[in-house]
């Protein structure tokens, strides 16, 4: 069963220089309880891709294809439906825990509060219900009461705090947009196995959005490459780092410092990948990846390569992914 | 907390004594002679000296400060020289004029530039915001003797509402005596609330980017709940900052929105002290004022406890 499908989605932003084009021809799909990985460096539209799911892409940009929830088109439907299934169909864990609760406002009420809203509980029930789902995430009340304010807890702290926000109306869609990259390594994969553990225990479709590829491995059953904005190879988790289709996947993985040292020496070259991403404003009419690619023929400078299927469902677009996987 | 109440007290007192040695001393080199004013320039040469000297005039400099500062602690404020009553009794018949006028105004400017300041944020660029934001431009740029003349020739002249000046007093009753403070409460409030309007706004419009207000539209708040439940408070902390700067700018303003419609206040008091030469009741006046400053940036202080828990004691990590 089909739980999200993301078809043509494209994002502008009308700019002093003309139109922007931050997210170009974005297909995704996940199924009902699976998780979904979408990597890439920063910069390649990540976060984009998560507000555009939950329709919060900050004002002036415009979304166009289509954000299929079970069916329902989520860039048709009003404001008002949205508000209806935020927090209760779909909901999303933020970056920065840091930033992402309001300093003013008791942890407890902040994750009452979806509660309240959505299944219009009393604020009684709604507390005794966050108390309760502060205890899964691991903050049990006898030791992080209700009425603390989040700047008297730590990072990973507050990060479970915004996990138990998101999960207490049970949505069915779990957004993550790297839930783990601003906590101390040590917390990262305590964070990221509640989250694992989680979205077992409730049903949930996760997308998981990280520049880990470990982390991909370990927890996604298909992923996405982005790269500048477009998803450059997609399939199955295990098939693509199988294939590796698309040299931007090559780059990435061999810049993972814990894999790096089984490789053989002609992928040992790269390392880190060298140049940075284009930013939307000043891309390539060809493949974006064409300045930063040791495969680069004329061919990739002129037009952009189209998305290939290379066997079910894993896709990758490169004019040269016979040379790159012949290597 | 106990070590916050001292530090404020001891600020209080600091505050005190700086404003008590510059007004003794600005007036000490103004030129006027109290016992002169009183005596006419025709009086003679031992009259005055004996006034002079019953009054306390020829004392050192430091002597008649240390005198005044003696009584002002011990709560003797000396003797109004034109009026020939004790201060303090000058100062308690006038503060019941002042205080209600200058709390009217307060309330009467965040009750209008709060609502305002959030609907502008909220409705960023848009008619609403440009209007508001273009009639606070105004409203900043009118001083507000003019606009008290405007509102007294068009309420009180033109359409006969409200008395053109004067103070009925409290024992005519409540309403007459609101009635005679209102007009002046709006002069002084509308120019506060253009400025505290914009203020509001521009810290709404700041806070509007934070993280947090997206986690709760994550949640399924709408943009209006998002603004009022969780941007609103946050965006509250520095307008309280300026709420407090504002409070002494109404001080001030009380000065000439006092003599504009004949209030009987503590800043006709003062202006009229002044020019009679009453020094004593200027010298009580100015460290009363500065007081009344001092004390509110304090009650301010506690607003931001309120408002921001990080402030609060007894935070940490758990
Ligand atoms: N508010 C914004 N205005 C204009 N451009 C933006 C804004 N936010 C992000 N971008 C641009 O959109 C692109 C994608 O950003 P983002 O989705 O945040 O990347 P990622 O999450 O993968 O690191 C980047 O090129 C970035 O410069
Ligand atoms: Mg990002």
């Amino acid at each position: 069963m089909t739980l999200l499908a993301i078809e043509n989605l494209c994002v502008e932003l009308d700019g002093p220089d003309g139109t922007l084009r931050l997210l170009d021809d974005v297909n995704l799909f996940l199924s009902k309880g699976r998780c979904l990985g979408l990597v890439g460096e920063s910069g390649c539209g990540k976060s984009m891709t998560a507000l555009a799911i939950m329709g919060l892409l900050p004002r002036g940009m415009r979304a166009s294809g289509r954000i299929l929830l079970e069916g329902e088109d989520l860039l048709s439907i009003g404001e008002d439906r949205l508000c209806g299934l935020r927090g209760r169909k779909m909901a999303m864990v933020f970056q920065e825990p840091m930033t992402a609760l309001n300093p003013v406002v008791p942890i407890g009420r902040q994750v009452a509060e979806g509660l309240r809203l959505h299944l219009g509980l009393t604020r009684h029930e709604a507390e005794l219900r966050a108390g309760k789902m502060l205890a899964r995430v691991g903050l049990p009340v006898e030791r992080f009461p209700l009425g603390l304010f989040p700047h008297q807890l730590s990072g990973g702290q507050r990060q479970r705090v915004v996990i138990a926000m998101a999960l207490t109306c049970g949505p069915d869609l779990l957004v993550a947009d790297e839930p783990t990259t601003a906590l101390d390594v040590t917390v990262q994969a305590q964070i990221l196995d509640l989250i694992a553990e989680l979205v077992e225990e409730f049903d949930m479709g996760l997308v998981l959005i990280t520049h880990d590829l470990g982390v991909v491995a370990e927890s996604t059953d298909t992923m996405s490459v982005m790269y500048a904005g477009k998803v450059v190879e997609d399939g199955p988790t295990d098939e693509v780092f199988q294939r590796m289709a698309h040299p931007y996947t090559r780059g990435l993985f061999a810049a993972m410092p814990s894999h790096s040292s089984d490789l053989d020496a002609t992928r040992k070259r790269l390392t880190t990948i060298p140049g940075r991403v284009p930013d939307a404003s000043s891309r390539p009419s060809g493949c974006p990846f064409v300045a930063r690619c040791s495969f680069a023929t004329d061919q990739c400078s002129d037009a952009p390569p189209p998305l290939e299927r290379l066997a079910h469902r894993h896709s990758a677009s490169c004019f040269n992914l016979s040379r790159v996987e012949g290597l | 907390m106990t070590l916050f109440l001292v530090k404020r007290l001891i600020m209080l007192a600091a505050t005190l004594l700086v404003a008590a040695v510059v007004v003794f001393f600005v007036l000490e080199i103004l030129p006027g002679d109290p016992a002169l004013v009183m005596l006419g320039v025709s009086a003679q040469a031992d009259t005055l000296a004996a006034l002079r000297a019953e009054m306390g005039l020829d004392l050192p400099a430091w002597q008649r400060f240390t005198n005044w500062i003696g009584g002002v602690v011990t709560g003797e404020l000396g003797r109004s020289y034109t009026y020939d009553v004790p201060v303090s009794e000058l100062i308690g018949e006038r503060v019941v004029v002042s205080l209600p006028l200058a709390v009217m105004a307060l309330t009467l400017s965040t009750v209008i530039a709060i609502p305002l300041g959030v609907i502008a944020a909220s409705r960023h660029n848009r008619t609403t915001d440009i209007a508001l934001t273009g009639a606070a431009q105004i409203g900043i740029a009118i001083s507000n003797f003019w606009f008290a003349i405007l509102l007294i020739l068009l309420f009180s002249v033109t359409l006969r509402w409200v008395p053109a000046g004067g103070f009925a007093g409290w024992d005519a009753g409540f309403w007459p005596a609101i009635q005679s403070l209102l007009l002046p409460a709006i002069a002084l409030a509308l120019p506060q609330a253009a400025i505290l309007t914009r203020v509001t706004r521009s810290s709404v419009l700041e806070v509007l980017q934070e993280d947090f207000v997206r986690t709760a539209r994550a949640k399924g708040l709408s943009r209006r709940a998002a603004l009022w439940r969780h941007a609103v408070r946050n965006a509250l902390i520095p307008v309280i900052t300026i709420l407090g700067l504002q409070f002494s700018f109404l001080l001030a303003g009380t000065i000439i929105i006092e003599n504009v419609f004949y209030l009987p206040g503590l800043g006709r008091l003062l202006f009229q002290a002044i020019a009679q030469r009453d020094l004593i009741v200027v010298k009580d006046l100015v460290v009363l004022l500065a007081g009344t400053v001092v004390v509110v940036n304090f009650v301010v202080d506690l607003g931001y406890a309120v408002l921001d828990p990080r402030l609060r004691s007894g935070g940490g990590h758990v």
